[in-house]
């Protein structure tokens, strides 16, 4: 039972990550606290990607080493197969999320100018209040 | 309201848990993620792109239509930015409250 939590912790952690933003998003009322649980949401999948890419023992960032050096010393056309795939890191889940990185913070970029506009228009960014305020008319 | 939030927080929670289970474990080297296209990239990225870093050649070479469309999304939100923060010359009057 023991190793079973603790060879999986990894996914608890992003559980609880994500559920703390999940419950930030539907429970909070003020605008710019459901915007910070969004942004924990979507940091719990960020890291929940970059933990699939984890190989264990002696694994490196996908940059391989001397990559020219040996290309360009053993003359080989096809040199890539003395690349030992164990050695690195698997470097799709971080291409995935670098891209992931690039909406997330658009995204936040957007929400924030659309609470700024609220805040404008209603002087508030409580949700009750707005929506008080929109019922009178 | 609090309370159905919190519900709904552990409803789904213990739905994950109940999926992570099926997920291989930390750290596992022959996990699906690892074994099925990423060699392919670890190993011919020299070959094909002269790029010793494979995170970039998969970003700028593998995946550049990919990239190209990242690029449209920050400059959607970029605009959609200008248009809602600058400043309303007709309705500067209209703010109510």
């Amino acid at each position: 039972m023991f190793d079973f939590i603790v060879s999986y912790y990894n996914y608890w952690v992003f559980i609880g990550l994500m559920m703390v933003g999940f419950y930030a998003m539907m429970a909070k009322r003020n605008l710019i606290k459901k915007i910070i649980g969004m942004n924990i949401f979507q940091s719990a999948i960020i890291f929940f990607y970059i933990s699939t890419s984890v190989k264990k023992g002696g694994v490196t960032v996908p940059i391989l080493e001397h990559g020219h050096a040996a290309h360009a010393a053993d003359g080989l056309e096809h040199g890539a197969h003395a690349v030992d795939i164990m050695q690195y890191a698997n470097p799709l889940p971080h291409v995935l999320m670098l891209t992931a990185i690039v909406v997330m913070v658009a995204t936040l970029g957007v929400a924030l100018a659309v609470a700024i506009m609220i805040y404008r228009r209603y002087n508030t960014l409580e949700e009750d209040e707005i929506i008080k305020l929109l019922r009178r008319g | 309201m609090k309370i159905l939030s919190v519900i709904a927080g552990v409803l789904v929670g213990a739905a994950l848990i109940y999926g992570a289970l099926d997920m291989p474990k930390w750290g596992d080297p022959h996990s699906p993620a690892s074994s099925h296209v990423s060699p392919y990239y670890l190993r011919h990225s020299i070959e094909h792109t002269a790029t010793p870093n494979v995170v970039t050649s998969v970003l700028a070479d593998y995946r550049g239509y990919d990239t190209l469309g990242e690029t449209t999304v920050v400059f959607t939100a970029g605009i959609a930015c200008i248009l809602l923060l600058r400043k309303g010359r007709k309705r500067q009057g209209k703010r109510h409250v």
